[in-house]
């Protein structure tokens, strides 16, 4: 996943001598042909059953996807275009102490799903805004907005703590994590790469280029982290967690993995934690509140998007505070 | 990748989920409710990736000199969205089946819901959930003798004395799949293969190993729904 700056030729050569501009296209033309040529060798695949679930599975959690990253980009390209260098930041209180929980809080404000704040986090930490309260509304603005809390009302009819205690827990575990993070002092991890600026001009033109760009990075994550989470789920079962139901330890970390591959959208997985009745309410708690924050394909954008050491620490840390604020709101309020 | 291949892609993948929304294929994979939001965002995509493309075959040297000292690029990572559009293109994956009804947790739903008793006389036709949500509540006793008309394709095929039909519930997308199922016994004749869809009509018989039955009266094969989820 190492991303190095593919530099070419204009940028080396003050003229302009890009003499094939079309080259882009070609290639892309290429691949719809190549495509058409070797269609009756996939259609021969998806005979196998695995094969067809696994591509349904992948396609299924990709166009779910889009039209949220399309908010997410359409967001990040306004930040970068329209608004000025620091007047985000400057809208947060200047302590970071403080900074951290305003940030979680305005995570509701985003009604969205968690594909699209990663490359709003990005912009916002571009825009000056310290990394640790961009995190905070990273993780929060997915599990506390009100689309996910109503979906979670409809899914758990009759249980209204169960509401209250995602929204508790989630926006605990938001705060928490940012604090650590301001704690840790390892702001180095996501400052060290190349940050793509779009170029000045026309204020449409760079809201056009920055939301072309970052949905094309963001895109690209988000397929291998689509792969990854209809593989997961092609070849590990559900029911291999129904051995862990009777045990509440092993109950909150069967479950709390479980949202980690199976990387449901946040506005979907409440209405799966209401069918995993066999485990007790505390353990689909962990499962609502690691699932927006933690999985297979936030991970895969997490690291390209802030890089693969900054995932490498920032996923196992979220995943153990999400789990604990998750087990504590689930011990005091269910 | 350049910033017109950037745009071409971006274009490419506008113009497929535009397309893709106003066939009925994308039922397949994600809620009948989100075509029309695929529509829009395929249309804002095409869009984008339009003006990003006219743009830079339209004035080359003006991207240039903008670009200046800036990174005109976007990493590489893009061109894997192509791979959702190429699938697309070639082949058009289908519903989930019985292969991963298998896999995923059999839900029979005890809501806790207290449901009225059905209507006496006409048929009434019900999603497999709430045939499941139904039997668990005191036992089936709101069914009476009304019969009811199921509609879902086969999970288990005939094993001597009836077979399983199973339809998927999703919330967003096919992801999160969870299957509502039942049995049917009374078939006389041959009963229907692996996959197949099937409308049956008959009476609420009871639970069997956790399984509802429904013992039919009439069944009847059909061609897959255009949504194929409940």
């Amino acid at each position: 996943m190492a991303v190095t700056p593919t530099r070419t030729s204009h940028e080396r050569r003050p003229t302009p001598a890009r003499g094939t501009p079309a080259t882009g296209l070609v290639i892309v033309a290429a691949l719809v042909v190549l495509a058409a040529v070797l269609r009756p060798f996939l259609v021969e695949l998806l005979v196998k059953p695995a094969v067809a679930s696994w591509s349904t599975l992948f396609l299924a959690i990709t166009i779910q996807a889009v039209p949220f990253l399309i908010l997410g980009v359409t967001v990040s390209g306004a930040i970068a275009a329209f608004v000025p260098p620091g007047r985000i930041a400057a809208l947060l209180p200047r302590r970071r102490l403080l900074a951290v929980p305003a940030a979680a809080t305005a995570g509701a404000a985003l009604p969205g799903c968690e594909c699209g704040s990663v490359p709003i986090a990005s912009r916002l930490v571009a825009a000056g805004v310290t990394p640790a309260a961009a995190l905070a509304f990273l993780l929060s603005a997915p599990a506390i907005n009100p689309i996910v809390l109503a979906s979670t009302a409809v899914a758990f009819p009759g249980q209204p703590m169960m509401v209250l205690a995602r929204f508790v827990a989630s926006l605990a575990a938001a705060v928490a994590v940012g604090l650590v993070w301001t704690a840790l002092g390892r702001d180095d991890l996501l400052a060290t790469r190349r940050r793509w600026e779009p170029a000045p001009g026309p204020k449409v033109q760079m809201f056009l280029a920055t939301a072309r760009h970052d949905f094309l990075q963001a895109g690209g994550y988000l397929v291998v982290g689509a792969a990854a989470a209809a593989t997961l789920q092609t070849l590990v079962p559900r029911s291999v967690v129904d051995a862990f139901a009777d045990n509440i330890a092993l109950s909150v970390l069967a479950l709390g993995l479980l949202a980690v591959l199976l990387a449901l959208c946040s506005e979907a997985d409440a209405f799966v934690a209401a069918g995993l009745k066999q485990f007790p309410l505390t353990a689909r708690l962990v499962f609502l509140v690691v699932g927006p924050m933690v999985d297979v394909k936030l991970i895969a954008l997490q690291a390209g998007t802030f890089g693969p050491r900054f995932a490498a620490v920032f996923a196992p840390l979220t995943f153990v505070v999400a789990v604990a604020c998750a087990v504590l709101t689930g011990w005091w309020l269910l | 990748m350049n910033e017109e291949t950037g745009s071409a892609t971006v274009l490419l993948v506008g113009v497929l989920l535009a397309r893709l929304s106003i066939t009925d294929i994308y039922a397949r994979y994600v809620r009948v409710e989100m075509g029309p939001w695929l529509l829009v965002a395929g249309g804002l995509l095409a869009a984008a990736g339009l003006a990003g493309l006219l743009r830079s075959l339209l004035r080359p040297h003006e991207t240039v000199l903008l670009s200046d000292h800036h990174e005109g690029h976007t990493e590489r990572i893009g061109w894997l969205l192509l791979a959702p559009v190429v699938a697309l293109l070639m082949v058009s994956p289908p519903a989930l089946g019985s292969y991963s009804v298998d896999r995923s947790t059999i839900v029979i739903d005890d809501s806790g819901t207290t449901f009225d008793a059905l209507p006496r006389g006409a048929t009434v036709p019900m999603t497999l959930l709430e045939f499941d949500q139904r039997a668990a509540d005191h036992a089936g006793a709101s069914f009476g003798t009304t019969p009811v008309e199921l509609t879902g394709f086969v999970a288990h095929t005939d094993d001597g004395t009836g077979f399983v039909i199973a339809r998927f519930q999703i919330a967003c997308c096919a992801a999160d799949a969870v299957a509502a199922v039942a049995r049917i016994v009374g078939v006389t004749g041959t009963a229907p293969g692996r996959d197949q869809w099937v409308t049956v009509v008959g009476t609420f018989d009871g639970i069997t190993g956790g399984l509802p039955e429904l013992r039919a009266a009439d069944l009847r094969a059909i061609p897959a729904p255009v949504d194929p989820y409940e």
